[in-house]
């Protein structure tokens, strides 16, 4: 009997012991007040996972961004074509774009009282320009090889000067929030730095904890210097799974997420949370590879376009044209100086079929790459291969993963298939994409080459004149268009689910990425 | 059984050293570059390149395993390529979570399996058999991703009993808020191997209940309770060991996927996105880690043999 029951205290014990070691052995970073529910409550956003790390000159990945846009201010920022000073008061562009000079507000502090001033700055872009850094950004500011200067003026002015002239310059900084150098000066390697986890920021959220695998929790920043949050806290959540995520915002445990296509009509059926849609600022693209000779001929590839039906292409694709928008043009719609009017290429077969006999290709015989994992992209490929059938041409279906379909398109010299999607996001600035469409450019796909084309690029890049610009930039996407070197398939939309009790959602202002630009404007309701 | 123990111990390090080296080659097969998780377009090629060698990639591949070895006898697993941080430090933040939850799974398994075991096999051929059989075939043919998504939807949707997402509630520090949270993972994570244990006990126990010593046990004038108790459960608990020896990769790899459906931040979700991430540090640790609680479980399976049956302790 006693044996017995040892047996069961041993077990009960166990039990216990096991729940409670897991529990009190994980790290805790900071104390908890208790309860959370303020003034202006507390918001609870999904995030997919762990963000890779809490400095900005690091972050490449969604859930780094979004909670770093909460913790840092940056310079400046840009979103639906609108530019908006944060830090900076001003940034002034000589004329010949090869000097920029850029004013901080005065009085900016660091969320543990230290002063804000040029300093930082300065000690920020030498940080990303330093080899040994390995800052994501390096590049950004890298001009045909040569680093750009960066000086202090003053307390509150920097200068750039940089090798070449740029109109893309502003682009390249919007990307950047300054780093605190009183925390990280002498660090020898930035990256891996102990601080990165105590992140001290300059934005309307201050860190306050941070446990892996489960949450970061920051809270309202006395020290902002523009109106405070009327949040008192954000919890980002790490809700892994889609289908728990959804249930977990019917159940109050999440308060905002963003919401796949397939799961939209399960989530407003619920009917806990107001919807949203926004352009996702993606482009979905159709490739065609060049180094094959019959992609080359411009016929074929308007033959391939007239016989598809985009609106059918964009159902199949992404479930439903809600959720994403038939493109034209090779730029996102919130790209500068994008074109609306373009040649474009209606479902035609008998035109279709004229062009491939014109081109001497009945009978084409296509092998199509594909992304395998992706749903959209197997769904659209179905589709295709279907449809080409009533032209004549003939498709052999390549489904690839990742990692081997994207080594396949960074090989210049790829023959391995003749088609394959693309899909790219490349911010409003349009120089950005001349990475993807410059004859040589790593990142150019359909290895379409054509010099004039080349020009066109580099000439926007240096022109100071804006109307001259949007000339050039108008000329690409007209001979993009009419040469069909890719083809726009479709601009697709974020779609996030907030709690209907929260509001402050249009002062906010949803951007792609981030989710909202201004965090700090939301509010629970009473 | 000091020496078998030792010898059991040292054969650790050859296994090791084996399983360390395919899954290296294996990981280095596929596909990919974890470098590219991090490029974007605007990157040049020289910048990508300073990034790969910061990484220790631009290394022959004997000699980034080589390094990696060296580290590793030295306690040091190396940098996660993605997280930017020590990938031990990583994982023993991890580690508990996951030991928590495939401890209270195997236990919960343990009990329930071998009570309902029992039940069904003493009153074989019963209605309340035929029920536990019944169940326990939809125990063994459950998906576990159904089985969460119904539990979410009943204790946390409808009832409002149990939280659906982690490990805690945010500002709570508690054991009691972490066994909440661990209730609904606990039993996903242990319904196949609960049903898997009843139906082992139960055919087992048919057949003990069978044998002489049972009959003259009973001729002796024992109660059915001592019979079962003293004399059965020893017979029938045995191959148990076994059962639970190779139910071991079934939870680890089971407890991957519950963490994933539950957020909760054990090693698994680490797993998971180091491999899709190329993190090859990450996948190496963890990989190491899991063969390592494999290998060891297996072992402490086979020392378990010698207490529950002497016999055994005697052939080595």
């Amino acid at each position: 009997m006693l044996r017995k029951r040892g047996l069961r205290a041993a077990i009960v014990l166990l039990l216990v012991s096991l729940f409670a070691g897991a529990c009190s052995s994980y790290p805790v970073v900071t104390t908890d007040k208790g309860g959370l529910s303020g003034e202006g409550g507390n918001l609870i956003i999904a995030i997919k996972d762990d963000p890779k790390t809490f400095n900005p000159i690091y972050a490449g990945d969604s859930m780094s961004l979004t909670i770093n846009n909460a913790l840092y201010a940056p310079l400046l920022s840009v979103n639906n074509g609108e530019k908006k000073f944060v830090l900076a008061e001003s940034l002034t562009a000589a004329k010949d774009l090869k000097k920029f000079t850029l004013k901080l507000r005065a009085g900016l502090v660091w969320h543990d009282g230290q002063p804000l001033t040029a300093d930082d700055v300065l000690f920020t872009f030498n940080s990303i320009l330093d080899e040994k850094q390995h800052s994501y950004f390096r590049s950004s500011f890298v001009l045909d090889g040569k680093p750009i200067k960066v000086n202090k003026a003053d307390e509150r002015t920097i200068e750039f000067v940089l090798p070449q002239a740029s109109a893309a310059f502003e682009s390249a900084l919007v990307q950047i929030v300054p780093i605190p150098k009183h925390i990280f000066e002498g660090e020898a390697d930035l990256e891996k730095s102990d601080k990165n986890y105590s992140p001290v920021g300059s934005g309307p959220f201050k860190f306050k904890e941070y446990r892996a695998g489960e949450y970061v929790l920051v809270e309202r920043a006395d020290t902002y210097f523009s109106e405070k949050s009327k949040l008192d806290s954000i919890t980002f959540r790490i809700a892994k799974e889609n289908n728990s995520a959804v249930l977990a915002l019917q159940n109050g445990e999440l308060n905002m997420l963003r919401v796949e296509p397939q799961d939209y009509a399960k989530v407003k059926a619920a009917g806990h949370a107001k919807l949203m849609m926004f352009p996702s600022g993606g482009v979905t693209t159709m490739v065609f590879n060049m180094n094959i000779d019959r992609m080359k001929q411009k016929e074929v590839r308007q033959a391939i376009v007239h016989a598809l039906d985009k609106q059918e292409l964009i159902q199949a694709g992404f479930s439903s044209t809600e959720f994403a928008e038939p493109a034209a043009s090779i730029f996102s719609p919130d790209t500068l100086y994008v074109k609306k009017e373009l040649p474009t290429y209606p479902y035609d077969k008998d035109k279709s079929k004229a062009l491939l006999k014109a081109a001497g290709a009945e009978g084409l015989k296509i092998r199509f790459a594909y992304f395998s994992a992706s749903t959209p992209e197997t769904n659209m490929a179905l589709y295709l291969q279907q449809k080409l059938k009533e032209v004549g041409i003939q498709v052999e279906l390549i489904p690839l993963d990742g990692a081997a379909l994207g080594k396949k398109a960074l090989n210049k010299d790829n023959t391995d298939y003749d088609m394959s999607f693309g899909g790219y996001s490349m911010g409003f600035e349009p120089d950005a994409y001349k990475v993807l469409y410059l004859s040589d450019a790593a990142y150019n796909y359909s290895h379409y080459k054509n010099e004039q084309f080349d020009q066109w690029w580099q000439q926007a890049a240096v022109e100071t004149d804006a109307n001259k610009r949007a000339q050039l930039y108008g000329q690409i996407q007209e001979l993009s268009a009419r040469e069909v070197t890719t083809y726009p398939i479709a601009y697709g939309k974020s779609i996030i689910a907030i709690d209907a009790r929260f509001a402050g959602i249009e002062e906010a202002v949803a951007k792609p990425v981030v989710m909202f630009d201004d965090f700090a404007k939301l509010y629970k309701q009473k | 059984m000091k020496k078998y123990l030792l010898r059991r111990l040292l054969q650790l390090i050859p296994m090791l050293l084996f399983i360390s080296i395919v899954s290296f080659a294996l990981i280095r097969l596929a596909p990919g570059d974890p470098v590219m998780s991090f490029v974007t377009p605007n990157m040049s090629p020289d910048d990508i390149e300073r990034i790969r060698a910061s990484m220790g990639l631009d290394q022959p591949l004997y000699l980034q395993y080589a390094y990696w070895l060296q580290n590793v006898l030295t306690g040091n697993l190396g940098y996660s390529l993605i997280n930017h941080r020590p990938v031990l430090d990583l994982i023993v933040e991890r580690i508990p979570a996951t030991l928590g939850l495939m401890g209270c799974s195997l236990v919960l398994s343990l009990i329930i399996g071998i009570t309902l075991g029992l039940v069904a096999a003493l009153n074989k051929n019963k209605p309340i058999d035929r029920v536990l059989s019944f169940l326990s075939y939809i125990g063994i043919s459950l998906p576990g991703l159904w089985f969460a998504m119904i539990l979410i939807y009943v204790f946390s949707i409808q009832l409002h009993w149990l939280p659906s997402l982690g490990m805690r509630t945010i500002g709570v520090n508690s054991v009691w808020d972490v066994i909440l949270h661990g209730v609904m993972p606990c039993l996903v994570l242990s319904i196949t191997s609960i049903a898997v244990f009843m139906r082992y006990i139960r055919s087992s126990t048919i057949s003990q209940l069978e044998e002489d010593y049972v009959n003259i046990q009973y001729a002796y004038g024992s109660t059915s309770t001592v019979i079962l108790f003293r004399h059965v459960l020893r017979n029938v608990l045995l191959p148990v060991i076994t059962i639970l020896g190779l139910s071991l990769p079934e939870i680890i790899t089971g407890a991957f996927i519950v963490e994933s459906i539950f957020s909760w931040p054990g090693m698994g979700s680490l797993g998971i996105n180091a491999v899709f991430s190329l993190d090859y540090p990450m996948i190496m640790g963890i990989t190491m880690m899991s063969s390592f609680l494999l290998i060891f479980g297996n072992l402490l399976a086979d020392m378990m043999y010698g207490v529950v049956d002497p016999r055994i302790k005697s052939m080595r």
